[in-house]
């Protein structure tokens, strides 16, 4: 069984891991709980999960939480209209009297149904109403769902490591909490930012890094903007900086700054981030 | 084990349960934690399941393990609030003097360390004496000076340091983002329309109804009918009224602004008026309300199912809601009071709702409020207030 190996987790080619969130991520998986993931977007919530099917080598099963999503909807599809279709017209190789076979499983029935462990990331959990959230945790809980149509029960074959993301819209339930662990993604500082550019660039110039990031910091900590930069657009960014043949770091360090609108996505946001880098060119 | 630690967590305000605290020794027999770091993340991880709990359990943890004095709650609070008095002497002394029945001359005399002191002073008497009083110094916050707004909600007393101690830090509730009753924040506004929205099917039918497809299928007596409902879209016409007058508003407007643009793809009509305290002659199309007026007989023409939205704190001088010349802009001058204009208005419109930032608890000491409430259906501007709001628009809608 994988469950007794001493499986840890230790981080990835593609993202930088500190410590205590490694030491929560492990202890998650021992205690067999779901790792509730908060934090700003763009920080790398959805980034570890991957990390960690990359590191523990386990197949990654994403679930994209949507608000109009039904429970069922994560577990299995009952595909009624091929049915009919092929009860209609029998030219499947299907049997229309078997049920079972029009059953698909959703993502947590994937996850329970795979042959070996897998990565279950519910992403975006917050985006569903409570009652979503709950009946989920039940699921998730007793590691088992039972599919109406055809009574049967599916039980998980191996428990899922499971890894929730919420942005903090608006707070989740008390049980639902109760049973996760939670770990808050804070705002990487610019040393560890400066690693984690390192990680996505590791031939980037020295002088290009430090003035971009300096010009990062900057920009993010302008006032009144309503969709702060995160991770994900610096990262953008410098990748166009490096595809523009004509741009040079101290461009950066004279205070221009191209390609604004890729690290503020709201036009608001833009006008008000452009109008304090042409100000600052005055002077 | 650590069972003195669980109860200083709790008496601190953090909630935690015991289930919390038996996975947290079900966590320590499984041999991943070998030091107090260890101990640290994987308490904070299972015991605390929200941010803005993170630095009281810091606080506590420190306390605990190693010894650190835990915050003085109540010295910080009348600490806060001193320095929200000297802000307010420095802003209007004279008012202040004679609100502590001092001499001006002699306030002035001292050092703003000094006044500070002696404001703690007079607080800690006044504190003992009128216990929930309505002296404007006391802590009930039924004062005359909060009343006007000067301080809504005590933000003003949290907003006032800037260089804060550690221990202020953890006072700062840097968190208040994400309480579903406290004012609403920007990050708060997805969250917020989904509450707005009001679905109407349109657009091309090109959604399979299952249940309608069987159900036609069976009455075919077994040929296929596959039945198409159309895609459900919001196409609500709104109006929204916005007080953008004065610095009483001025936190809210941007946000309020934002939610409804949010929503403008959402609404098939969205249109953003603004004034001042209340309605006179006009709404205002421009957010400087001086170019371009609209006058309140136009608005009859808009579409009567139209939802009204006005938002604003409804706090004003009583004459300026009924007197007949009661508005504070010279040129604005009908006849009419306004109380009048506001009654037309929720007479134009089927659906008709006051947002107001002001909390709710506090709506019974402003006259003017009360009155307001009594035209229009008043919400607070808050998730749980919206969506109050939104089930009220919504009932029995015919369209």
């Amino acid at each position: 069984m994988p469950e007794n190996q001493p499986v840890s987790f230790t981080g990835a080619s593609r993202y930088v891991l500190d410590s205590e969130l490694a030491a929560i991520v492990n202890i998650s998986m021992a205690l067999e709980m779901p790792l509730l993931l908060k934090g700003e977007p763009g920080t790398g919530k959805t980034m570890l999960a991957h990390a960690i099917a990359e590191n523990l080598g386990m197949p990654l099963i994403v679930l994209n939480v949507k608000s109009s999503m039904k429970l069922v909807d994560a577990l299995y599809q009952y595909d009624t209209l091929t049915r009919l279709n092929d009860s209609r017209f029998a030219d499947s190789d299907r049997d229309v009297s078997d049920i079972e076979a029009y059953i698909k499983m959703g993502k947590i029935g994937q996850a329970f149904t795979a042959d070996t462990r897998t990565v279950l990331l519910i992403d975006e959990i917050d985006k569903a109403d409570t009652d979503f959230q709950d009946d989920m945790l039940d699921v998730l809980d007793q590691m088992e769902f039972d599919i109406i149509e055809i009574d049967k029960t599916v039980p998980a074959n191996h428990r899922p490591v499971i890894i929730v993301t919420s942005n903090a819209k608006k707070d989740l339930s008390d049980p639902f909490l109760g049973r996760c662990n939670f770990h808050h993604i804070a705002f990487p500082d610019p040393k560890m930012m400066r690693k984690i550019i390192q990680v996505h660039y590791p031939d980037i110039d020295n002088a290009l890094m430090e003035s971009a990031v300096e010009t990062f910091y900057r920009l993010r900590a302008l006032e009144g903007v309503e969709k702060r930069p995160a991770t994900r657009e610096l990262i953008n960014w410098i990748r166009a900086l490096r595809t523009d043949p004509d741009f040079n770091p101290k461009q950066l360090a004279r205070g221009e700054t191209p390609f604004l609108g890729v690290l503020f996505k709201k036009s608001q946001d833009y006008q008000r981030a452009s109008s304090v880098v042409h100000g600052r060119k005055l002077f | 084990m650590f069972i003195d630690f669980f109860y200083t967590l709790k008496d601190h305000g953090v909630p935690v349960s015991p289930t919390a605290f038996l996975t947290l020794h079900r966590a320590l027999k499984t041999g991943l934690i070998g030091s107090l770091n260890d101990f640290y993340t994987a308490g904070r991880a299972i015991l605390v399941k929200s941010e803005r709990y993170f630095d009281r359990f810091d606080q506590v943890f420190a306390h605990t393990f190693e010894g650190t004095e835990l915050p003085d709650l109540e010295g910080l609070e009348i600490d806060e609030m001193a320095r929200a008095l000297l802000a307010e002497w420095l802003q209007n002394p004279r008012e202040m003097a004679d609100a502590l029945g001092v001499d001006e001359e002699q306030l002035q005399r001292m050092t703003p360390e000094e006044l500070l002191d002696y404001f703690k002073e007079r607080l800690k008497d006044q504190d003992g004496e009128h216990h929930g009083g309505s002296r404007w110094i006391g802590t009930g916050g039924t004062s005359p000076v909060g009343h006007s707004g000067y301080h809504p909600g005590g933000m003003r007393v949290g907003g006032v340091s800037r260089n804060k101690s550690a221990v202020k830090v953890a006072m700062d509730r840097r968190y208040r983002d994400y309480s579903l009753s406290g004012p609403l924040k920007a990050s708060m506004m997805n969250e917020a329309l989904k509450r707005l929205r009001h679905l109407v099917p349109t657009g091309p039918r090109d959604q399979v109804n299952v249940d309608a497809t069987i159900y036609q299928t069976m009455k075919n007596g077994g040929d296929i009918e596959i039945v198409f409902d159309r895609d459900l879209k919001d196409r609500l016409k709104v109006i929204l009224a916005i007080d953008n007058g004065g610095w009483s508003m001025d936190p809210y407007v941007q946000i309020v602004q934002t939610l409804f643009n949010y929503a403008r793809d959402q609404f098939k009509d969205l249109k953003t008026f603004y004034f001042h305290n209340t309605v006179y002659d006009a709404l205002w199309k421009d957010p400087s309300r001086y170019k371009q007026p609209v006058r309140l007989e136009e608005l009859a023409r808009y579409d009567p199912a139209t939802r009204l939205v006005l938002v604003g704190d409804a706090s004003m001088a009583p004459y300026e809601l009924m007197a007949r010349e009661g508005s504070i802009y010279i040129q604005e001058r009908s006849g009419d009071p306004s109380l009048r204009r506001l009654q037309l208005l929720a007479e134009t419109f089927e659906k008709t709702v006051w947002l107001n930032p002001v909390p709710q608890s506090r709506w019974d000491y402003t006259q003017t409020i009360s009155i307001i409430r009594d035209i229009f259906p008043m919400f607070e501007l808050s998730i749980d207030g919206l969506e109050a709001m939104v089930a009220h628009l919504m009932s029995k809608t015919t369209s």
